[in-house]
């Protein structure tokens, strides 16, 4: 067994043993289902609504437009999976991300692997690959989800496209998790002082959902809870324009509420991305960016530092 | 300095609130909350002043024509308006400040040991609670007073209307409740990471309550509401005039209530219905005397009261083991 094999698998023994990890992965997979029961209600309550005023506009003799739900793909039914892989799921990877590291520091553990003929980029290699495989893992769990419900749901019509396109959904959303996975483990590297990985993570995570949708696009925090509300037109100011420039790039979770209703088939058509560089390159860019981040700091990592008792 | 067996309680609140004025967290935390604010009373303006300019033109375009200026509507100026952003940014990234601090407080105290230390003197327990609860409210409070201040300066400046001392009561009343509801959030973080084997887990847990209560309660009530799932309403993409509507809601009495119910199992919703109702926020109540709303939503004025209580309550009954104090892995 290889250093980088031995350190992935005794990272995912740790991890499956700590009931706080578990909660919050349980968390999220009970969300997933909730989310395709509410998309399922709320697709019922405006089929209803929409029955009720189409019989009224008949009545009073004005034409009746189509049904606004099902214009959209069967896909949207599940729009809300991309609101928890936003908030809980991102949460959950930056949980794992900091346990990876913080786990083996207060255990004391950390000094003894640095005392093994182990190279650190092995550790590092090992880590991370315990990190993506976690991620995968609650991944296929919410996929597995998602398309029993489109599969059980009357009415839902899914084609072979639409599955490849909630497939790609689901990538796009392991690549999002992941990357702010990747920032808490990296960050639980470089602070050795108890939960700092976790806040430096957290507080990152916070500003890129809830601060820059603000000045890229004059979007409210409490849009980021709802798939619909979250994709706001940028207002048409020399300000926005300059502001989505500038910064949109690093909006990466109006890049993913983007993409994820480009590819779920709730996405209004007048909806432009923030910036010019395409939200899928800027996705990738910040993927790798904090992959980088993860690997440089663990091949940096004072394994003496911090310690049970710091 | 007050004497510790008199004088507990106020002996630890001060001990807290001079640690906090040298902790370097509690200016960032205020600072990063300020700023937070200033963002979205900023974008919010930018926006507005926009709309204003799109108006003036269309405005101009139509004199131009020989046509009235009554066809189309002018864009209102409510300066209070434009601290919706930062409401919802109180409610979110102070919230999740607010935990922090909440951790902090216990975490500093079982890892330099000085917790336990506290309790072998002739110092009843839930004095010592109540001292480290106080000291949340007075950091809440001290911050939140920062960010309204700003706030409120940026608005005046930025409204060029200037802020009445109506204005400024209104604005004062939603400090109070935001300091309750910023309380609370600290108690919770506090009251986990003291009881957990690990702090960090107990942090971890009070993250969890924050997403379940501040995000996802609201979440499922805001989702399961049909107009918002089809951009701009799912009435407007119909045309159905306001009557008919009505009609139609009528017919999801039930659906309502369960929807409404789950939204008002959030603290959090409670809050922002009573800061946007007091600051005119939502239309309904824009221009309306503080009195009317007052009774209107002192419900939610009770709920945040009593939740912050019993919260409280629980954290001062509930027996402290000694044993468990020290920072463990």
């Amino acid at each position: 067994m290889t250093g980088a094999r031995i350190i992935c698998t005794q990272s995912l023994a740790t991890l499956v043993r700590e009931r706080t990890v578990l909660l919050v992965i349980a968390l999220f997979s009970l969300m997933v289902l909730v989310s395709a029961w509410l998309g399922w209600s709320a697709t019922h309550t405006v089929n209803t609504i929409y029955s009720d005023a189409a019989a009224y506009l008949t009545s009073v003799g004005e034409p009746v437009p189509p049904n606004p739900v099902s214009l959209g793909s069967p896909l949207a039914v599940l729009r809300n999976v991309t609101v928890y892989v936003g908030l809980i799921g991102t949460f959950a990877a930056i949980v794992i991300g900091q346990r990876l590291i913080e786990g083996d520091r207060r255990a004391g553990v950390l000094p003894l692997i640095g005392a093994r003929p182990l190279s650190r980029a092995s550790f590092a290699r090992g880590k991370i690959a315990a990190l993506c495989l976690s991620t995968t893992a609650m991944m296929i769990t919410a996929a597995t989800v998602s398309a029993l419900t489109l599969a059980v749901l009357p009415g839902a019509h899914v084609t072979g496209a639409e599955w490849g396109r909630l497939a790609a959904f689901f990538l796009l959303a392991w690549g999002y998790m992941t990357l702010f996975g990747l920032v808490a483990l990296g960050a639980a590297a470089r602070i050795s002082t108890m939960a700092g990985g976790l806040l430096a993570a957290t507080v990152l995570w916070l500003a890129v959902t809830f601060v820059l949708p603000a000045i890229t696009g004059n979007v409210n925090p409490t849009a980021a809870i709802n798939p619909i509300s979250g994709l706001a037109v940028a207002p048409d100011t020399p300000l926005f324009t300059q502001l989505g420039f500038w910064l949109g790039p690093i909006s990466l979770s109006e890049h993913f509420n983007y993409l994820s209703a480009g590819l779920m088939g709730y996405r209004p058509d007048a909806l432009a991305p923030r910036g010019l560089v395409a939200p899928l390159a800027c996705l990738v860019a910040g993927f790798i960016a904090a992959g980088g981040f993860a690997v440089v700091s663990c091949l940096t990592l004072d394994p003496n530092a911090g310690g049970p008792d710091a | 300095m007050p004497d510790l067996a008199r004088f507990p309680i106020l002996t630890i609140a001060l001990r807290d609130a001079r640690e906090a004025l040298r902790d370097r967290f509690v200016l960032i935390a205020t600072l990063a909350l300020a700023a937070a604010a200033l963002v979205s009373v900023l974008s919010g303006a930018a926006a507005l002043h926009g709309d204003a300019t799109t108006y003036a033109a269309a405005r101009d375009q139509l004199l131009a024509l020989g046509r009235s200026a009554s066809d189309i509507a002018a864009p209102e100026l409510w300066p209070l308006k434009l601290l919706r952003g930062t409401i919802e940014q109180i409610e979110i990234m102070g919230a999740v400040i607010a935990l922090i601090a909440g951790y902090r407080a216990a975490a500093a105290e079982r890892g330099r040991q000085t917790l336990a230390l506290i309790l072998t003197r002739p110092v009843p327990r839930w004095k010592v609670l109540a001292a480290k609860l106080i000291g949340g409210v007075g950091l809440s409070a001290g911050a939140l007073a920062v960010v309204f201040a700003v706030s409120a300066t940026l608005l005046h400046l930025l409204s060029g209307v200037g802020l009445t001392l109506n204005d400024l009561g209104r604005l004062a009343l939603v400090w109070v409740m935001a300091t309750l509801y910023l309380s609370c959030l600290y108690t919770v973080g506090f009251a986990l990471s003291l009881w957990l084997r690990r702090p960090a887990a107990g942090l971890i847990y009070a993250f969890a309550f924050w997403l379940l209560l501040v995000l996802v309660a609201p979440q499922i009530g805001d989702t399961m509401d049909p107009d918002n799932q089809v951009s701009g309403g799912v009435f407007a993409a119909l045309s159905i005039p306001r009557v008919e509507q009505d009609r139609i809601k009528a017919g999801f009495a039930g659906y309502e209530f369960f929807r409404n119910g789950i939204e008002v199992a959030s603290i959090t919703k409670h809050l922002e219905r009573f800061s946007f109702a007091v600051l005119g926020i939502k239309d309904t109540y824009t221009g309306r005397p503080i009195s009317e709303i007052w009774a209107e939503r002192r419900g939610d004025v009770l709920f945040l009261f009593l939740f912050t209580l019993g919260l409280s309550a629980i954290v001062l009954l509930r027996p402290i083991d000694p044993d468990r104090l020290t920072q463990e892995i």
